[in-house]
Parts: structure tokens; C-alpha cells; sequence
């Protein structure tokens, strides 16, 4: 038995569902409503005492309509805090699914996710630098350039070896990644005081509880310079589909693009940890859910992914600032402990439909 | 394994030990930040404890057939406890100090002595063993085990006993439901009894409880939030531990209370809800009070708080935040500090 998730990606081409074409817009144009409507209730939802009313209403005037209801303390709760909060995970959901779409397409390997190419290493090991190392820099400057110093390695010991191949690359980003890996953990051990390992687990488990409207302006602004041109290379990342050979046979331009694809990718991600801490899963099995209901063709995945990771994040975290008030989790532990049911469901339905 | 970075020597103090072994009162020595309260009951006569000593210390029995005298004390809370008792001779060596000693304690000053530091943080086994301790006095029971100072069984194999201030005992049973300065005076007499001090231990138990008494109640009720570390997500004094005690007995009000624990995480917006009027803010290497004061202020949300606004902070040292002598000393601080808060 073969699921449609894993089936040989030389057979994509062909495993288009029938109407999935037809059901496309309409998808999109429903997720892009679902998103909307989850940012309105989300907002509304949280440890503190707020109505509905009191919140949309602070909501739309910080938009310039009219003026809003609540203290100006509360009215920070909704504008300083969920707000931006909500806003970040819509970006970081969105960015990760992209990427991790992105990357699967690229190395045409399904367990790849966006931080392949050793990426979430060097980032927390930039973090860790901050927070236990007391590295004067900025956190997100420094996580940044940590997963640009992994991926600059990565791709340096892929093409030292020869030829960027799908399989060069990963076998590098694992060679990155366990290096930095170790590095991290070597930090942690040697200078965690008092309780800063609390802290360092909960950004290596990745966490949107520092969200502010930098951070949304962080995540938003990689979303819309590298995002957007990646939401459009459906078309040359189903040539990749076919195998190197093809893909240059259809005019592709094998080595360059993947170096180009693979890099944006990577900035993308860098810039989506810088704020968040490396959160799993969402890359790794959001592609596979939506390829599980749409099918395989880029087209389709990479708008439909971006959409679906933006909605899952944003009411994942709700539920990882909430439902243990006063407490929170850290939400890369939700987003596994929700989201791994979810797609088991899927991957069974698609075996009885199929 | 843990690895010791370097074996340095921390300027400690000593106590008074003349003055308390000789069960004087307290009436003659400085007080640290309260008035000289009435004379501390007098030391029973002639106390002394007859050996051996067989306690249950969180589940593990623990037989004293002698006043230990090599002893490796990890966490501040015990070398400090051991330094007030007056047996700073008694400690060979120190690990995992949190902090600078205090210059006094419950009204008795100390004066500075050096104690070896063998491990900055939890020592590993041989480094203990190394000094060949008969006692080794840890503040946490995670300190023991494989990874840390060596499993308890194991030591005691090995001739060396292990003792862990009873009120950090974690198992059920042994565990304060909701730690009170009870407990923390209990683990002072105990220790007392352990190193025949019971004398020493009565004084400086009665000096802590009259710091206690001693302390005004405030004009008004206040609020406090007692943020320890974290950035994001604050990790504050929740409603049964040492914060909660302290705050407590300094007459503020936990905005974290009903939390059912020692120290919790906090959201921040769980944090501007409950708008606290005070903030007591732990002062540590790791996460120092000057810094949290900057993210408080940064953050326009926790900017707009009455207590970030008028700038009602009080700084606690962390080796005073953790359950031991010198709660009682913190709290009397903190009340003095929070009536200049009230409104």
C-alpha cells in the first residue's frame, strides 16, 4: 500500500484528485476567511476577563474607528499583547508550511521540514549565546545569524562535496546540525544558572510568548519579500518532481535554482525562528495534510499550506496561552501533541478513500 | 558528569558563634533592618544532644552517631544555615553558592571567613569525596543522585551521611503543604539537635520570630507580584512556597496565590490583569533586577502598570528568596520598603 503523501514524487504528476482543480480558489478563498475570523476570535480569548464587545471594540479603534472601551491597561492586553501575539503566529504558521513545502519539493524527501539545512541548530545556538552566554546582541539578531552561519556551513560541505544534490544537502544539514546541536548543549550544561534552562527549553520548544509588533514586523516583512515569490514557484518546484534530469530537460536550471530556492527558503526560516524558537511539526506534516486532501501539484500546496499553517498556529497558541492560566506552554509542544492526531486521522482516511 | 570549572575561594562570614554558643540574647548586637525587639527567650540550660541520632530525612533514615564535623554544604540555604549556627569550622568545603553571604542574620552580625568553593554549581561525587566529608548538606534533594553529589545510598555506603533541609523534601509526606516560617524554624532546630547546637538554634530561631513580630503592619492592604526570572514568560512566587511565606508575613497580597505551587510561570497578560501595586523583584546573576526593570518598561503593555509607573520595585537578593535563616530578615525588609508604597 502506498498513502498519496509517500508515493514516489516521479508519480506526482498524476495523482491529482479529480475536482481538485476546480476546488482550489474556492479552498483558498474559504482558509483566507477562516484566517480572518480566527484573528477576530482569537483576540477575544484569553486569561484576562474581556468580552467579545470590549475587544473588537479596541480592535477597530486602534484601526481609527471610534474609541475603545477599556482602560488603557486592558486596552493594552488586547493591542500590545494578543494582538501582536495572534499576528506572529498567523506569519510564523504560514512561513513554516511554506517552507517546509518548499524544501520537500526541493530535496524531494518527505521527512524534510525548513529546518533541514541545520537551520533551528544554529539559530537556538544563537539564542543560547544570548540568554546564557550574555552576548550583548538583540535575541532575533542573533538567532538570525546563527541559522545563517548553519546554513552558510550547510551549503559550503554540500557543494565542497560535489554537485548540490538532494542528497548532499541533507546528509550536510545533519552534519550542521549535530555540530551545532552539540555546541548548544554543551552551553546549556556548562552555564545554565539558577532556573535560565526554563527559559532556553521553552525558545528551543519554540514559543511565541515574547510576540511583540517588532516581531510582526520581523516575521511579516520576510513573509512578504521571500514568501510571496516562493507562494509562486508551484511550477518550477513540480518540475523538480520529475528528478534532476527531467527538471533540467524542461528547461529548469537544475543547480542554480536549487541554490537560489534552498537559500530563500533558509532566510525565511531563519528570520520566522529569530521570533519564535524553532517550532516542529508544522513544516514537517502541515505539505503532507494539505497534499493529502488537494494532491500533489505545488500550485495548489504552497498557497493552500501557507493558509492552513497561519490558522493552525494562531488557534494552537491561543490554546497554549490559555487553557493553563496563568501558566503557558510553550506552543512547539501543542502544535505535535494537536496536530500529530490530526494528520494520523488524515493519513487513514486517505488509505480507506484511496 | 558535571565538571568543576574551578576551585576558587568565596569570601564568606562567620557568626557571632561566641555570643550565640554562650547563649547570650540578642539585645547587644545590630539589627539588620528593624529595631532590636524584645529580649530572645532564653536557651534551655545546658542542652545537648545525645547521640546517636536517627531522623528520617525525606524518607531516608539518617543515623548521626556524632556531631558531623567535615561538611560539604551545596546551596546557599545550608552553609548559610550552618555559618548562623556558629559552626562555619565545621564546613570544609561549599558548592553551588547563590550569592554573598549576609553580613547578618536575625540580628547577629557576621563577620567574613573563607570557605572553599568546590563546585559553582551541584559538586560531582569525587569532587565531594574528594574531601573526604562525613556529612554532605544539600538545600535541594535533587542535588543527590547519580548526576549531582552522589546518590544518598551510595554515600552512605561510603560512610558519608547526607542530609537535605527537611523543608525541601519533595516526596508526599515529607513535603510542606504550604511552607511556613514553622517549618523553616523546624529545620533550624533540627540541625541544631544534628550538631549539638541546640542552644544556638533555640537563640536564633527566638531572634527570627521576634524579626517577625516585629514587623508593622501596613497602613493598607497592597498587591505583589514576586517575579524571580524568565523573560516572556515571568516565573514568580506562586501560592505555597517561600515568596508566598515572605510576602505573607510582610503583609502584601500574592497576585499569584492561587496557584498551587511553589514558583509558577506567569503570562504577561495574566500579569497586567491582576495589575499588582508592588513588584518585588529577585535579584540573581542570571536574571538581575535591573534588567527586569527594562523589560517591564519596554513592554507597552507592563508599562502602563501602577507599579511600573510609580516604580514600586523591591529588590530581593535570591539567596535570601529560598526557604532558610534569612527569610525572616527579607520579609522585615520588604514590609519597611512596601509601607513607603502605600497609598
Amino acid at each position: 500500500m502506498q498513502t498519496t503523501a509517500l508515493r514516489p514524487a516521479a508519480a506526482a504528476a498524476s495523482a491529482h484528485r479529480p475536482g481538485a482543480r476546480i476546488r482550489v480558489p474556492v479552498l483558498g478563498a474559504g482558509l483566507g476567511v477562516v484566517l480572518a475570523v480566527s484573528v477576530l476570535f482569537a483576540v477575544t480569548i484569553g486569561p484576562a476577563q474581556i468580552t467579545f464587545g470590549e475587544a473588537w471594540q479596541s480592535v477597530f479603534a486602534h484601526l481609527g474607528f471610534g474609541d475603545p472601551a477599556l482602560s488603557p491597561l486592558r486596552d493594552g492586553i488586547i493591542w500590545q499583547l494578543r494582538m501582536p501575539r495572534i499576528l506572529t503566529a498567523g506569519a510564523v504558521g504560514a512561513g513554516l508550511a511554506l517552507c517546509g513545502a518548499v524544501m520537500q519539493a526541493l530535496t524531494r524527501n518527505p521527512l524534510a521540514d525548513p529546518y533541514l539545512l541545520g537551520l533551528s541548530s544554529g539559530a537556538s545556538l544563537g539564542a543560547v549565546g544570548v540568554i546564557l552566554l550574555g552576548v550583548g546582541v538583540l535575541l532575533p539578531v542573533a538567532a538570525f545569524g546563527g541559522a545563517i552561519v548553519a546554513l552558510a556551513a550547510t551549503l559550503l560541505v554540500a557543494s565542497a562535496a560535489g554537485t548540490l544534490t538532494p542528497t548532499r544537502t541533507i546528509l550536510a544539514g545533519l552534519a550542521v546540525s549535530s555540530f551545532f546541536g552539540a555546541l548548544t548543549s554543551l552551553a546549556i550544561f556548562w552555564s545554565a544558572t539558577g532556573d535560565t534552562y526554563r527559559e532556553i527549553l521553552s525558545w528551543l520548544l519554540g514559543s511565541l510568548s515574547g510576540a511583540q509588533w517588532s516581531s510582526v514586523a520581523i516575521a511579516g516583512a520576510a513573509l512578504a519579500v521571500v514568501g510571496v515569490p516562493l507562494l509562486f514557484s508551484g511550477r518550477v518546484l513540480d518540475a523538480f518532481a520529475f528528478g534532476d534530469t527531467a527538471a533540467s530537460a524542461l528547461g529548469v536550471s537544475v543547480t542554480r535554482t536549487r541554490w537560489i530556492m534552498l537559500t530563500a527558503t533558509a532566510l525565511l526560516t531563519g528570520a520566522l525562528v529569530a521570533v519564535s524558537g524553532a517550532i516542529g511539526f508544522i513544516g514537517l506534516i502541515l505539505p503532507h495534510m494539505v497534499r493529502l486532501v488537494v494532491g500533489r501539484g505545488n500550485r495548489r500546496v504552497l498557497p493552500l499550506a501557507a493558509l492552513t499553517g497561519a490558522i493552525f498556529l494562531i488557534w494552537v497558541d491561543t490554546a497554549a496561552r490559555t487553557v493553563f492560566d496563568p501558566r503557558e506552554l510553550p506552543v512547539g509542544i501543542l502544535t505535535a501533541a494537536i496536530g500529530a492526531p490530526v494528520f494520523a486521522l488524515l493519513l487513514l482516511r486517505s488509505r480507506s478513500s484511496s | 558528569m558535571y565538571f568543576v570549572p574551578h576551585r576558587g575561594i568565596f569570601v564568606v562570614a562567620i557568626a557571632a558563634s561566641a555570643l550565640l554558643v554562650a547563649g547570650c540574647s540578642a539585645a547587644g548586637a545590630e539589627r539588620a533592618a528593624v529595631e532590636s525587639p524584645a529580649s530572645a527567650a532564653p536557651p534551655v540550660a545546658a542542652a545537648t544532644t545525645t547521640y546517636p541520632v536517627t531522623i528520617d530525612n525525606c524518607g531516608t533514615e539518617v543515623t548521626f552517631t556524632q556531631a558531623p564535623t567535615r561538611v560539604v554544604t551545596i546551596k546557599s540555604s545550608t552553609t548559610e544555615l550552618l555559618v548562623a549556627l556558629g559552626l562555619t569550622d565545621r564546613i570544609i568545603g561549599q558548592a553551588f553558592p547563590d550569592g554573598p553571604m549576609p553580613t547578618a542574620v536575625a540580628g547577629h552580625s557576621i563577620t567574613p571567613v573563607e570557605i572553599p568553593v568546590i563546585s559553582d554549581k551541584v559538586p560531582g561525587q569525587e569532587a565531594v569525596l574528594d574531601l573526604e566529608p562525613d556529612l554532605v548538606f544539600a538545600g535541594w534533594e535533587s542535588n543527590f543522585g547519580p548526576e549531582g553529589a552522589g546518590d544518598r545510598d551510595a554515600l552512605h555506603s561510603l560512610g558519608v551521611l547526607s542530609y537535605v533541609a527537611p523543608s525541601a523534601c519533595k516526596e508526599p509526606g515529607y513535603k510542606p503543604e504550604k511552607l511556613s516560617f514553622d517549618d523553616v524554624f523546624a529545620d533550624v532546630s533540627e540541625a541544631g539537635a544534628i550538631f549539638d547546637v541546640p542552644d544556638a538554634a533555640t537563640t536564633l530561631v527566638a531572634d527570627s520570630r521576634a524579626v517577625l513580630d516585629d514587623i508593622a503592619p501596613l497602613p493598607a492592604p497592597l498587591t505583589a507580584l514576586w517575579w524571580s526570572s524568565g523573560v516572556d514568560l515571568p516565573y514568580v512566587g506562586a501560592g505555597t512556597g517561600a515568596p508566598q511565606m515572605i510576602m505573607e508575613a510582610a503583609g502584601l497580597t500574592n497576585v499569584a496565590a492561587r496557584v498551587d505551587d511553589t514558583w509558577t510561570q506567569m503570562s504577561m497578560e495574566a500579569i497586567v490583569d491582576a495589575n499588582p501595586q508592588v513588584i518585588v523583584l529577585v535579584d540573581s546573576a542570571w536574571s538581575t533586577a535591573a534588567k527586569k526593570k527594562e523589560l517591564l518598561a519596554a513592554n507597552p503593555a507592563t508599562a502602563g502598570l501602577d507599579a511600573v509607573k510609580n516604580e514600586r520595585y523591591i529588590v530581593a537578593p535570591f539567596a535570601e528568596t529560598e526557604a532558610g535563616v534569612r527569610n525572616a530578615d527579607l520579609a522585615a525588609q520588604i514590609a519597611v520598603e512596601a509601607a513607603r508604597f502605600t497609598p
